[in-house]
């Protein structure tokens, strides 16, 4: 399958097209009711953990699980600033996302001692569950199974439990965090991050310096993801431990994959399918795992780049710079 | 109170050595970790409740049919879903095994919902005392088991030419189609073996624990963390590691805090693979730039 670039009217119209979804995105709450601006908060969510995801995984194409330890980290840092030491939550948001950032120069630490493939997946596996096992186990700090309410909270005279307010806020952070990850894959690193992925001795002979690459990619992956992880500690209000478990990495991956891998356009789109469906099937138990685990195995095997090829083969404007499909 | 506890650890490594043996089997055979394989534990812990409880099998009989039912159940997913995917990235083989993971634990689910399930005891069998230690039915059952199983296992690997197939087919795939091996075949045999053994695991862990959906995700990382701690791909490697994890988990728990029972596994990892990532027998298969 061969796709053909972008002719520069159509990149001039893809810079339109990009600045006026979020700017037609203002209006939504005019649209909605309470729950689905809920809903739609939540997508917004899971497009930063998506895409914070899909670095990792699709464009640096490194085995990591440790994304849902960043989104933890950054709830749990986010729940813990603004309810023992009283910050205001806007401010805890970068915060969490350096706690997200230090959390993937960690991951990345074992990448870098030459622990790859399988060996990263298992040890990152192995953080997110002692993440989830520090939240338990350190009562005071984090509330342990009670899990840890967020203060209630006013901004502009508004209550912070305004879905609208949070709305408006989530998604300027969400602009910014996919505008720079998109400007960052467009630079001279963006190529050197796929470099890596598709040869890394080949990258390292050609004095592209490979080791930063990979932290640089973690770091950033860690800080959006944990940005993510102080928005949901927001939305939901109050962060508990079963959050940050297996059911969200599955969930994860299947917005990853049905998106398309190392695709930004594939993470905001995975994101906002499978945000909505699964509220529907949270009534029926085990529901959620058999539907996120057939949907991850059918894309693997029937439409293994995702909705995002489709888009591809729709109209070049969706091609990405420096995205190299897996023929 | 020492022997007591390095019983119950032989006990418990016991089965994680089982665990860690079934994964390695398969990593061998396709160099594919199976990540969802705590669930196919769960499914044979599952399965073997179905029979002994609702369909008032005897537990001998059930075990075996449960383990032929996975069996056949690896071998249907080698061919049905990992064939199909095998040229492709080493990521989507392992979301694959995520997500038949994710698919056996959503059908236990769907048939239990939140139960916690007791499953009836089997082994009636008195313990015998032995001036301060007490050794249970269950211990003695699980290490014979175990133990009887390793021997035939090992007897299989190294006296046939089953062995020498395993062995080929681990140095070199292309090799092994060169002298005329069928791969493919072989490899969803591998599939069958290690789901039919991560089974036996879980039915000989359900007599002694509570069932519920959830169970095989902590398998699953002790499975790792003992295939870790012997060595990548190494067979005694991994039962050493099993039973070395078990005792490792008791001593801690007893002599340190209780708490410490449950992460141990992921402790060993961590440290494991950072100060030798080969562990103790495995080859050094680090990535080096």
């Amino acid at each position: 399958m061969s796709t053909t670039m972008p002719t520069s009217r159509q990149r001039r119209l893809r810079t339109w097209a990009f600045w006026a979804v979020p700017v037609l995105l203002l209006l939504t709450p005019l649209a909605t009711n309470a729950y689905t601006q809920f809903i739609i908060n939540g997508m917004l969510i899971s497009i930063l953990v998506t895409l914070g995801f899909t670095l990792v995984i699709g464009n640096l194409g490194q085995l990591a699980f440790a994304n849902t330890a960043f989104f933890g980290i950054g709830a749990y840092a986010s729940a813990i600033l603004s309810a023992k030491l009283g910050l205001p939550w806007i401010m805890t948001i970068p915060l969490a996302g350096a706690l997200g950032a230090l959390g993937g120069f960690l991951a990345s630490s074992a990448a870098l001692r030459g622990i790859r493939s399988y060996y990263l997946a298992i040890i990152t596996l192995a953080f997110g569950e002692l993440m989830r096992w520090a939240y338990l186990h350190t009562k005071p700090l984090t509330g342990g199974t009670d899990g840890l309410p967020l203060p209630r909270e006013t901004m502009f005279g508004i209550s912070l439990s305004d879905d609208t307010l949070k709305f408006y806020i989530f998604l300027a952070v969400t602009v910014v965090l996919v505008k720079a990850t998109l400007n960052l894959l467009r630079s001279r690193f963006g190529r050197a991050v796929m470099a890596v992925r598709e040869n890394e001795v080949a990258t390292a002979s050609l004095a592209i310096p490979t080791a930063r690459v990979i932290l640089t990619t973690f770091i950033w992956s860690g800080f959006v993801v944990g940005c993510a992880g102080a928005l949901f500690a927001r939305h939901v209000g109050h962060v508990f431990p079963e959050s940050f478990g297996m059911l969200h990495l599955i969930a994860s991956f299947a917005m990853v994959l049905v998106g398309g891998l190392g695709s930004v356009l594939g993470a905001v789109l995975g994101a906002v399918v499978l945000t909505a469906l699964p509220e529907y099937l949270r009534a029926f138990p085990g529901m959620e795992e058999l539907f996120f685990g057939l949907i991850v195995a059918a894309v693997l095997v029937a439409m293994p780049l995702g909705l995002a090829s489709l888009l591809r083969r729709l109209s070049p404007i969706f091609v990405e710079r420096y995205y190299r499909e897996e023929s | 109170m020492l022997m007591q506890l390095t019983l119950g650890g032989f006990a418990q490594g016991a089965i994680y050595a089982l665990i860690a043996l079934s994964l390695t089997v398969v990593y061998r055979s396709t160099t594919v970790v199976n990540f969802g394989h705590g669930d196919f534990v769960m499914a044979g812990a599952f399965l073997s409740y179905v029979l002994v409880v609702l369909a008032g099998i005897a537990f001998l009989p059930a075990a075996v049919l449960a383990m032929l039912a996975m069996f056949v159940l690896g071998v249907f997913f080698s061919k049905g879903l990992i064939r199909p995917i095998r040229g492709g990235p080493h990521i989507g083989l392992a979301l694959m095994c995520i997500s038949a993971g994710y698919i056996l634990r959503g059908i236990a689910r769907m048939v239990w919902g939140r139960e916690v399930l007791p499953m009836p005891p089997v082994f009636d069998i008195e313990p015998i005392f032995i001036g301060n230690l007490v050794i249970t039915g269950d211990a003695v059952f699980i290490i014979g088991t175990v133990f009887v199983l390793l021997v035939v296992f090992f007897g299989l690997l190294g006296l046939t030419d089953l062995g020498k197939m395993v062995q080929a087919v681990y140095q070199s795939p292309r090799g092994a189609r060169l002298i005329g091996l069928n791969v493919e075949r072989f490899n969803d045999f591998s599939w069958g073996v290690g789901a039919a053994l991560g089974a036996l695991g879980g039915i000989l862990v359900a007599p002694i624990s509570l069932l519920h959906p959830d169970l095989g995700a902590s398998f699953l990382i002790k499975g790792f963390a003992a295939m870790t701690l012997g060595g990548f791909g190494s067979l005694g490697g991994a039962v050493l590691g099993g039973i070395l994890l078990g005792l490792a988990e008791q001593y801690a728990g007893a002599y340190l805090d209780s708490a410490l029972i449950e992460i141990t596994a992921y402790v060993v990892i961590v440290l494991v693979l950072f100060i030798r990532p080969h562990g103790l027998f495995g080859r050094k298969a680090v990535v080096k730039v």
